[in-house]
C-alpha cells in the first residue's frame, strides 16, 4: 500500500519539472479595473455573469461516459476527433462523424461532460499511426492501419487479448503516449469548464474485463489535482485495487469516484454476494466499495442494466434495450443474476441481514458511451456511437445489406439479426449551480437519476406527512426538501406513521409526453429473501391505478409506423403523485425508486428506415418507451449507523 | 440549464493562422532541429551530475521532489518515502541518459513535438507577461467589435394553462385568465403550477427554446405586445406571456467585456509572438527540398 502511494506521488515529483506545461494553459489573466459607480448604474448592464445558486435545485443534464480518439479502440473506428471536439460538441457545437458528415446535438447543449478515454494504450493508437515514433515500429502497424479489414481485425485482436488478460502487451510499455494523452484530456476538461454555464470532469475509463466479463468502471475526479497516469486494469483487473487506489488518492487530497457499467454483460460477476477472492463480502468491503462507488451507469448505447425479463417476470417493461451478447463478441449472455441494478439492490438489503452494511446502496446515472467524441441521445437524430463501423444506416442493421431488397428476403435467406444497440442515455443532477463542486457534491449525494435520451424532469422525495406538498410550487419544494428526504437518501422509521412518496415528473420539450410513473419496491422478508414489485403510482390522461393491479389503464397511445408521428392528445406533459406502499411494513428494510415512462415513439431503427422508405427491421422492437430512473430512496426500521 | 453563451470572437481564426505554421512538418523539422542543439549541452550538462556511472542528485532536486510530496500530502515526507521517491526519480535520470545514449530520443516525432511545444511556451509565456495598456484593449475592441455583439435577448414570466389537465375548456380558461390579467389581477394564484420557470431572466432565443420549445421562443421574439398576451402554445400547455424586458442584439459597451477582450488580446499577443518568433527562426535557415520523383511535376501549392 505504501508502496504504490510512493509510486503515485513519485510520477508527481517528476513532472513537476514539467510545471511550465500547465502554466501555458489559456487561462485567462484577470485585468481588473475601477468601476465607477456610473457604470454600475447602467440600466441595460446585463445582471453579474456568474452562478446563481437555487436552494430548491436545478436538474442539470450531461454524459459522464465520452470516448473520443485518445481511446484505442475509438482511433480504430477512425475517430479523430478530440477531447476538445468532445466539449465542443456537449456545448452544442457541430463537429465532424468519421463517417464524412456533420453532428449536432438536437435538443441543445448539454450543461456538463467528462471525457473518459480508456486507460489502457490511452493515446497510443496515434503514437502508432505516427510515423517516426517508436510505437510506429510495432511489427503490426501497419496491419492495423491496413484497407483489408481482416488484417485490422487481426492486429486489433492483439489489443482485444491484451484487454481480456490484463496484461499490458510488452513492445507498448511505454507510457510517453498515454502521459500526454492523459495531460490533453487534463488540459481540455480546464480549458471548457465554465462555472454556470458548462462543467467538465477530468475522467478516464478502467476497463477491466477478465475472461470478457465486462467490469468497466468509469473514473471521475471532482477537481483538477489528479493523478500523473490512471490506475488502469494493466495495474489490476481487480476492482477491489482501484478503489483502494482511489482510498490513497483521498487521503493526499484527490477526491474521485468510480461508476460501473454495462454490469449487463458482466456474466453475474459485477454485483455478487462474494468478494473477489471469493469470501463472504463483510463490512470493510462494504464500506469501501460504497466509499468509492455511491452511483452506477443504469442505460448506455450497450443496453440497460435496470432489470430483465428473465429477472423481472412481472415486470412488462422490463424488455426494454435487452444487451444479449458480451461486449466486442458475438458470444450470447447466459447468466443474469448479478448482473442487473434491481437485483443488486434486492442482494444489497440481503447483504445487510447478513452483514449489517449493505454494499449495494447506489444511486443511478446515465451516459452514451459514445465513441465519437460524441452521442445524438435521440432517436430521431441517430448516428449510432462507433465511428466508420456503424455510421451508416445500413452497417448499423436498419436498412438490410445490399444484395437485399427487404428484411423479409434477408431473414428468408436465413441470414442473422445482428448486433443491436441503443442511442444511449443522459445523467441528470439536481444541484444548486452549474459548477464542478455542486454538480459534484450531487453526485455524492446520490440525488441523480439516469434516462433514455430525453431530458425529462423527475423530482422524488420520500417523508412523513407529505400530504398537499405540491412538487409544481416552490412552496412546495422547499417543503419537500425541509420535511422529506430526496431520491439517493435514507428514510428512516417514525413510529406510528406511513412513509409516503412524492414525485414529479416534465416530459423533455422536444421528445414525447408522459404515460405514467412507476415506483419500483425490493424487499427482504423475515427470512432474508428479497422481493420485487412494481406499483403505477401516478397515470397520464386522467387515468387511476387499479388497486388490484397497480397499473394505469392503457392510454392507448399510438405510433405510426410510416412516419413516426405520435398520437397528439395521449399523455401528459406533466405527471404528479403521492403515494402510500399499500404493503408497507415498518419492519422491513426496503428500497423504493421511480420510474418515468414516456408514450411509445419509434426506435432509432424505425426512423432510420421511415427515411430510407422500407419497413423496419422486424427482429427489432418498432417503438420504444423511452424513461428515467430516479436514485432509489432506502428505508430502514432502525437507525442506520 | 445553460441558457446563455458567451462569444469567443476572433480565437478561432487566430489560432487557425498561427496553428498553421507550427504544424508545417518542415518547420517542425528545423525548428526540432534547432531545439535538439541548443538543448544538447543542457541534457548532456544534465543538473544530475556526474558521468558515466555516477548520478549525483543535487540538493535543489531533493528540495523539489520533497516540496511536490509536500503539496499533495500536506506533510513533509519522511527520510524514508523520500529515498523512495528519490531512487524512483534516479531509475529516470538513468533510463533518460541510456535512452538518449542510444539515440532513442532522436528520431522519435512524440518527442520532437514535445520539445517544440515546450519552445512554443517559452516563447507564449514571454509574451504572456506583457500587459495589455487601455489604448492596446480599445484598438482591439474597435477592430473585432462585429465579434463581440451580443444576440437579442427577452425576460419574460408566464401563466400556464394545461389542456392535460383542463382538457377542451383549457382555451376559454385561458382566456379568462387573460382577461383577469389585463384587468390588473395579482397573477401569482392562476393557472396550472408546473416544473417550467414562471419566469425567464434575459435569455436568448436558444435559451428559451431550451425550455419552452422552438415555436414558443420564436413566438416570443416576433412579438412587439407590451403587458400581457397570448395564449402561446407549447408542448406543455397554452401560456399567457408578459414580456418584462427586451434587449435587441447590440454591441456590448468596452467596460461590460473588459475582461473578455483582454483575454481575447492575451490569447492574440501569445499567438503574435509565437509567429514572429517562428517566422524569425525561419530566417535564419535555407530549406532544400529533395523532392521524390512522384512529386517533383506535380502543381505546386501556394
Amino acid at each position: 500500500m505504501i508502496r504504490r502511494t510512493c509510486i503515485c506521488v513519485s510520477f508527481l515529483a517528476l513532472s513537476a519539472c514539467g510545471a511550465d506545461e500547465t502554466a501555458s494553459s489559456p487561462t485567462a489573466p484577470i485585468i481588473t479595473h475601477p468601476i465607477g459607480t456610473e457604470e454600475i448604474v447602467t440600466s441595460n448592464r446585463p445582471a453579474p455573469e456568474g452562478p446563481l445558486s437555487n436552494p430548491l435545485r436545478n436538474v442539470y443534464f450531461g454524459d459522464l461516459h465520452i470516448h473520443t480518439r485518445n481511446s484505442y479502440d475509438a482511433y480504430l473506428f477512425n475517430v479523430r476527433a478530440t477531447p476538445d471536439d468532445a466539449y465542443l460538441y456537449a456545448k452544442g457545437g457541430t463537429i465532424r462523424h468519421p463517417a464524412g458528415f456533420d453532428i449536432k446535438m438536437k435538443s441543445g447543449p448539454l450543461d456538463f461532460l467528462a471525457v473518459t478515454d480508456h486507460a489502457e494504450y490511452l493515446g497510443v493508437l496515434e503514437a502508432i499511426d505516427t510515423p517516426g515514433t517508436e510505437y510506429s515500429k510495432v511489427p503490426y502497424a501497419k496491419d492495423l492501419f491496413s484497407s483489408d479489414t481482416s488484417k485490422v481485425i487481426s492486429a486489433f485482436s492483439l489489443f482485444v487479448d491484451s484487454l481480456v488478460s490484463g496484461e499490458r502487451r510488452e513492445d507498448l510499455s511505454d507510457l510517453s503516449a498515454t502521459r500526454s494523452a492523459w495531460q490533453e484530456t487534463i488540459e481540455s476538461a480546464a480549458r471548457h469548464n465554465d462555472p454556470g454555464t458548462f462543467t467538465t470532469f477530468i475522467g478516464y475509463e478502467f476497463t477491466s474485463a477478465p475472461e470478457t466479463r465486462n467490469l468497466h468502471r468509469n473514473v471521475i475526479f471532482s477537481g483538477t489535482d489528479v493523478p500523473p497516469l490512471p490506475f488502469s486494469e494493466f495495474e489490476s483487473q481487480n476492482p477491489e485495487e482501484l478503489w483502494n487506489w482511489l482510498d490513497e488518492l483521498r487521503e493526499i487530497g484527490t477526491e474521485a469516484l468510480a461508476i460501473p457499467h454495462n454490469a449487463n454483460a458482466a456474466d453475474g460477476t459485477m454485483f455478487e454476494y462474494v468478494k473477489w477472492d471469493g469470501q463472504p463480502i463483510d463490512r470493510a468491503y462494504a464500506e469501501q466499495r460504497l466509499r468509492n462507488e455511491p452511483l452506477v451507469e443504469l442505460i448506455q448505447n450497450k443496453g440497460q442494466s435496470e432489470t430483465m425479463p428473465l429477472l423481472s417476470p412481472n415486470d412488462e417493461f422490463a424488455g426494454f434495450e435487452v444487451r444479449e451478447t458480451y461486449v466486442g463478441s458475438t458470444m450470447p449472455i447466459t447468466k443474469f443474476a448479478g448482473s442487473y441494478v434491481r437485483d443488486a439492490l434486492k442482494r444489497g438489503l440481503e447483504i445487510e441481514t447478513e452483514a449489517g452494511v449493505n454494499p449495494y446502496k447506489i444511486g443511478f446515472v446515465a451516459g452514451s458511451d459514445g465513441h465519437n467524441a460524441a452521442s445524438a441521445y435521440a432517436e430521431d437524430n441517430y448516428y449510432a456511437n462507433h465511428g466508420v463501423l456503424d455510421g451508416t444506416a445500413r452497417q448499423r442493421g436498419s436498412v438490410p445489406p445490399p444484395d437485399y431488397e427487404s428484411w423479409e428476403d434477408y431473414y428468408a435467406d436465413g441470414r442473422p439479426a445482428g448486433a443491436s444497440a441503443g442511442s444511449g442515455g443522459l445523467t441528470a443532477i439536481w444541484a444548486e449551480e452549474n459548477t464542478r463542486d455542486a454538480l459534484y457534491a450531487g453526485l455524492r449525494r446520490k440525488e441523480t437519476y439516469g434516462t433514455s435520451g430525453p431530458r425529462i424532469k423527475v423530482r422524488l422525495f420520500a417523508g412523513y406527512d407529505l400530504d398537499g406538498i405540491d412538487l409544481a410550487t416552490d412552496e412546495g419544494v422547499d417543503a419537500a426538501y425541509r420535511q422529506a428526504i430526496p431520491m439517493g437518501g435514507d428514510l428512516t422509521a417514525k413510529p406510528g406513521s406511513t412513509p409516503q412518496i412524492a414525485a414529479i415528473a416534465m416530459q423533455d420539450i422536444d421528445s414525447a409526453p408522459l404515460q405514467r410513473i412507476q415506483i419500483i419496491k425490493g424487499w427482504v422478508d423475515d427470512r432474508g429473501q428479497s422481493h420485487e414489485k412494481v406499483f403505477d403510482m401516478a397515470c397520464a390522461d386522467d387515468g387511476t391505478v387499479d388497486p388490484l393491479t397497480h397499473r394505469c389503464p392503457d392510454n392507448g397511445a399510438e405510433v405510426d409506423l410510416s412516419t413516426c408521428a405520435i398520437s397528439p392528445d395521449k399523455g401528459d406533459a406533466q405527471i404528479a403523485g403521492l403515494w402510500t406502499d399499500p404493503e408497507f411494513d415498518a419492519g422491513q428494510n426496503a428500497f423504493y425508486y421511480a420510474r418515468v415512462l414516456e408514450n411509445p415513439t419509434c426506435r432509432w431503427s424505425t426512423w432510420d428506415a421511415v427515411r430510407a422508405g422500407i419497413a423496419p427491421n422486424p427482429r427489432r422492437p418498432a417503438t420504444i418507451q423511452e424513461r428515467a430512473y430516479t436514485s432509489p430512496i432506502w428505508y430502514s426500521p432502525a437507525d442506520v449507523d | 440549464m445553460s441558457t446563455d453563451t458567451s462569444p469567443r470572437p476572433g480565437l478561432s481564426s487566430l489560432r487557425a493562422s498561427g496553428s498553421r505554421a507550427i504544424r508545417e512538418p518542415l518547420f517542425q523539422f528545423l525548428l526540432v532541429a534547432i531545439v535538439l542543439f541548443s538543448l544538447n549541452s543542457i541534457l548532456n550538462g544534465g543538473e544530475a551530475e556526474g558521468d558515466g556511472q555516477t548520478i549525483t542528485i543535487p540538493e535543489g532536486r531533493v528540495l523539489q521532489i520533497a516540496e511536490s510530496y509536500r503539496l499533495m500530502s500536506g506533510r513533509a515526507p519522511s527520510r524514508t518515502e523520500l529515498e523512495a521517491l528519490i531512487a524512483d526519480y534516479a531509475d529516470e535520470e538513468i533510463a533518460a541518459r541510456e535512452a538518449t545514449a542510444l539515440g532513442l530520443d532522436a528520431d522519435d516525432t512524440i518527442i520532437r513535438r514535445r520539445l517544440q511545444q515546450k519552445l512554443t511556451f517559452l516563447v507564449e509565456d514571454s509574451a504572456a507577461t506583457s500587459e495589455p495598456t487601455a489604448e492596446d484593449l480599445a484598438a482591439f475592441f474597435d477592430a473585432y467589435q462585429e465579434d463581440y455583439i451580443l444576440p437579442a435577448r427577452l425576460a419574460f414570466r408566464q401563466i400556464m394553462v394545461s389542456p392535460d389537465k383542463r382538457g377542451d375548456a383549457a382555451s376559454d380558461e385561458a382566456a379568462a385568465i387573460f382577461d383577469e390579467l389585463k384587468a390588473g389581477a395579482d397573477p401569482t394564484p392562476l393557472g396550472d403550477p408546473s416544473m417550467l420557470p414562471k419566469s425567464m431572466a434575459p435569455s436568448p432565443e436558444t435559451g428559451i427554446a431550451m425550455v419552452f420549445g422552438q415555436s414558443f421562443a420564436a413566438t416570443l421574439f416576433a412579438s412587439e405586445e407590451d403587458g400581457w398576451f397570448g395564449p402561446v402554445r407549447s408542448p406543455i400547455g397554452l401560456h399567457l406571456v408578459e414580456i418584462t424586458s427586451r434587449e435587441p442584439a447590440r454591441m456590448p459597451a468596452f467596460a461590460e467585456i473588459e475582461t473578455q477582450v483582454a483575454a481575447d488580446w492575451m490569447a492574440e499577443n501569445r499567438a503574435l509572438a509565437r509567429s514572429e518568433f517562428e517566422e524569425n527562426l525561419r530566417e535564419r535557415y535555407d530549406v532544400t527540398i529533395e523532392w521524390p520523383a512522384v512529386y517533383r511535376d506535380g502543381p505546386a501549392g501556394e
